[in-house]
């Protein structure tokens, strides 16, 4: 069988650092940090969860669930993120659809994608040589009807059945679940970084009870953390994959001059 | 909260997989908006393109980013794709 190793959270961008300088600093220590996690980690796949901000997807087909399952994936270039091509899984994408549909989540498969700013910023964070292959699972947090919470956690478990159940053995699998924290993105509240909600957020996962958070409604989510805030459900959907593992918070700032709330978390299975 | 009329959507969206279209619409907006049947209000709020105003039309945030990037950079004649934000960071990022 193969292995979750753990599950990582993370923001997915940065903005330029002028007037913040030394906050921005922070920040991307933040993320030089949770690159350095990875090289401990030594996955030989990543699943990069996260959402598409209406590039790939639109508003004629509301896809809220997708895997990509074509063998390399070439970026966007979009958000300042330079353009780059990383190789996927296509053995482990098809199976896990397979499997998934055994258990209730029917993903749709892309076999042509162009991952923006949302998945190759934390590509680029988590692996800048483009060395581990990569397989991006589309949770769509800016569809008008997201999955729910609790149902992005659960998918999480079934990922880890699959790894335990069909993965081959010594295979190492980290999860990431990219995008958050708080902010609200051109909506009215536009500004606000709600602090103690993302606290609540990082304690809970960090202390292995991410279910308390899956437990709230999208609707809950959204009014304590804004639209954007909804992309917390990539995070529950990594963390789901390593059921009660504990972790830390690696970093954490509200930047109002970004409007967000920025922040990381890893979680390690136990061996 | 209001959500917009989908042909305000489905206009936003053409214009963004569709340069020529998009040219297009820099110089005649009015002639895509009489085309995609938006009523006058729709377009009026469109056209003021504030928090307040694309709240009131219900226009999807991130379809109100690519809508205000594109009218921008119709108007300052400048490509869509300026100075990099993460150009302050790139050097460290990229280092493998």
């Amino acid at each position: 069988m193969g292995k979750i190793i753990g599950a990582i959270g993370m923001s997915h961008i940065m903005f330029p650092p002028d007037g913040i300088e030394e906050q921005a600093e922070r920040v991307l220590q933040g993320m030089l940090a949770v690159r350095n996690k990875v090289r401990e980690l030594k996955p030989d796949l990543i699943i990069l969860a996260g959402g598409d901000h209406l590039n790939n997807f639109n508003l004629a087909v509301q896809v809220t669930l997708a895997i990509g399952v074509c063998d390399s994936f070439a970026t966007m270039g979009d958000g300042g993120v330079p353009a780059s091509e990383f190789p996927g899984n296509r053995v482990f994408a098809e199976g896990f659809t397979r499997f998934a549909a055994r258990h209730d989540f029917e993903l749709v498969q892309l076999e042509e994608v162009r991952p923006d700013h949302g998945m190759a910023f934390p590509k680029l964070v988590l692996d800048p040589a483009n060395s581990i292959p990569t397989i991006p699972l589309y949770i769509n947090a800016a569809m008008p009807v997201p999955p729910s919470p609790a149902r992005c956690h659960r998918l999480g478990a079934v990922l880890r059945d699959y790894v335990e159940q069909q993965r081959p053995q010594e295979e190492r699998v980290l999860v990431v679940g990219t995008g958050g924290l708080s902010h609200w993105l051109r909506v009215p509240g536009e500004g606000r970084v709600a602090e103690e909600f993302d606290a609540e957020v990082i304690n809970a996962l960090i202390s292995g009870e991410s279910e308390r958070i899956a437990r709230l409604s999208t609707e809950e989510i959204v009014e304590a953390s804004g639209n954007g805030g909804l992309e917390v459900i990539a995070w529950l959907f990594a963390a789901g994959a390593v059921r009660h593992a504990q972790g830390e918070k690696i970093y954490y700032e509200a930047v109002p001059a970004w409007i967000t709330g920025m922040g990381a978390v890893a979680l390690l299975a136990d061996d | 909260m209001a959500v917009a009329p989908y042909r305000v959507h489905r206009l936003i969206q053409d214009l963004m997989r569709n340069p020529a279209e998009a040219a297009q619409f820099a110089k005649d907006p009015a002639a895509d908006y009489r085309r995609y049947g938006l009523a006058d209000r729709e377009a009026r709020l469109l056209e003021a393109g504030s928090l307040e105003a694309m709240t009131e039309l219900g226009v999807h945030p991130n379809l109100q980013m690519k809508f205000l990037r594109l009218r921008k950079a119709s108007g300052d004649g400048a490509k869509l794709v300026g100075a990099g934000p993460l150009d302050a960071y790139l050097d460290r990022l990229l280092e493998p």
